[in-house]
């Protein structure tokens, strides 16, 4: 790499040679350096934490209606009776809530810090109450619309000692692949960290929510569903790292 | 001339490996920052509350259920508290327990107090000396001969953990009482089952 370059009086260049060759090779550096770090940048903006399933067992295979009145569910490694269901009763009870309050547009948040879920139409609180969000799996934070609602439905997951087999899962609302709101007979448990990712709540609320909120149309997208990490005052929704 | 340029790709390496640093570091910082996402600007109202009731109930989850406790404040100044359940059309009420305090302690029928299949319920005691659970059938029978209720805080004591009880905070099935404790230096301890109604206590590897 280093020449020894003579000049007519047979002096060495030497140094003068190796310092230009420093320079040269340190912008070499500088440039491969700035090439790393966009790399880096670009490559890592990628690499935010990534949700597949809150229900592994059924999350692409099971999102259909689906009702089972002679199952036994499994939760926590214990047996849990589900609740009977009668589709067609639950369906004409749930249209009998569904009532608006305004025609202004809805909207639901949800508080991960408090565990607390606020259903809005405008500036009007239609509904506020305590829920159960991810503590096996992490319910992800972002802005969604409702894109699929179930009356009633089956979740399973989880394996060893954390598999869990739900039949008859009443009042489902997907906002993200499938973690969405739902009915949690299993558990009486609300204001505390519950699930596998899904917003847990007591059949009463999640009856009258999936009675008020909207689905998908074709004009319309679903009600919109915004996870907060704090949902500090009104109109000011904190979400750290949001995945949407 | 070897060893020159050995330093030089030393320094090479090492400002190259400082820069990949500092990206990653940037990086994890940006996915990991916080922002505040403007959404539809709402007021809150505060809950109603009335500060002269003396009736106080809890719905169960599935909205069938009702536990309802009355206080009658007595001519001493103290209060006394019953409990009765009953179904929410009004119908099936079922006296469960009565019991008097000083009025520096109360009685409250905590939020998740059903158990999620409406077979026991659980309410609460707050003295001077602390916290007590108690758990009930709710149909109103007694757990056995000698036990009407379960004193759940009184058996946590005596199973002498060498956690103290903090909290019971819900069920985590149909039979299970979720308890919160702290350990002696006042830091979070472990959570425990108690279960209904074999009474056992079960500690748990995740803090609730």
């Amino acid at each position: 790499m280093y020449k020894c370059v003579y000049n007519s009086k047979g002096m060495s260049y030497k140094k003068i040679k190796k310092n230009r060759q420093s320079v040269g090779y340190y912008l070499k550096i500088y440039f491969i350096s700035v090439f790393v770090s966009l790399a880096i940048f670009t490559v890592g903006s990628f690499f935010k934490p990534q949700f597949s399933c809150a229900n592994s067992a059924t999350c692409i295979s099971d999102l259909s209606i689906n009702v089972d009145n002679n199952a036994v569910g499994i939760f926590q490694g214990r047996k849990v009776i589900p609740p009977k269901v009668d589709l067609a009763q639950a369906i004409s009870e749930s249209s009998v809530l569904g009532v608006r309050v305004s025609n202004s547009e809805k909207h639901i948040y949800i508080d991960l810090s408090t565990q607390t879920l606020y259903a809005y139409e405008g500036k009007t609180q239609i509904m506020k109450t305590l829920i159960s969000s991810g503590k096996w799996g992490r319910t992800p934070v972002g802005n969604f619309n409702i894109w699929l609602k179930l009356p009633v439905t089956r979740m399973a997951g989880g394996q060893g000692a954390d598999a869990y087999n739900l039949p008859n899962v009443q009042w489902v609302m997907y906002f993200y692949r499938d973690f969405g709101t739902h009915t949690a007979y299993w558990h009486n448990n609300f204001g505390h960290e519950m699930s596998h990712g899904c917003i847990n709540m007591r059949l009463i609320d999640s009856r009258e929510l999936y009675a008020w909120a909207d689905g998908p149309s074709s004009e319309s997208r679903g009600t919109p569903v915004s996870v907060c990490d704090q949902f500090k005052e009104p109109g000011t929704c904190i979400q750290k790292n949001p995945i949407i | 001339m070897i060893t020159l340029r050995h330093q030089i790709e030393l320094e090479s390496i090492f400002l190259i490996s400082i820069v990949a640093a500092l990206s990653l570091f940037f990086v994890v910082q940006r996915n990991n920052q916080g922002v505040s996402v403007p959404i539809v600007s709402v007021d809150s109202p505060l809950p109603m509350e009335s500060p002269e009731q003396n009736i106080f109930s809890q719905i169960s989850p599935d909205g069938t259920k009702e536990v309802i406790m009355k206080i009658i404040r007595n001519e001493d100044d103290t209060q006394t508290h019953s409990f009765f359940t009953t179904d929410t059309s009004g119908a099936n009420e079922k006296y469960i327990f009565t019991r008097t305090l000083e009025k520096e302690a109360n009685m409250t029928i905590p939020y998740n107090t059903w158990s999620s299949n409406n077979q026991y319920f659980f309410i609460q005691e707050n003295a001077k000396e602390g916290t007590n659970i108690f758990a009930f059938k709710a149909s109103g029978e007694a757990f056995s001969d000698t036990e009407q209720y379960f004193d759940v805080t009184g058996l946590f004591k005596k199973k002498d953990t060498g956690n103290n009880f903090s909290e019971a905070t819900g069920w985590a099935s149909e039979s299970l009482i979720i308890i919160n404790t702290t350990k002696e230096d006042g830091t979070k301890g472990p959570s425990y089952w108690f279960e209904i109604p074999s009474k056992a206590i079960i500690q748990l590897s995740t803090e609730f």
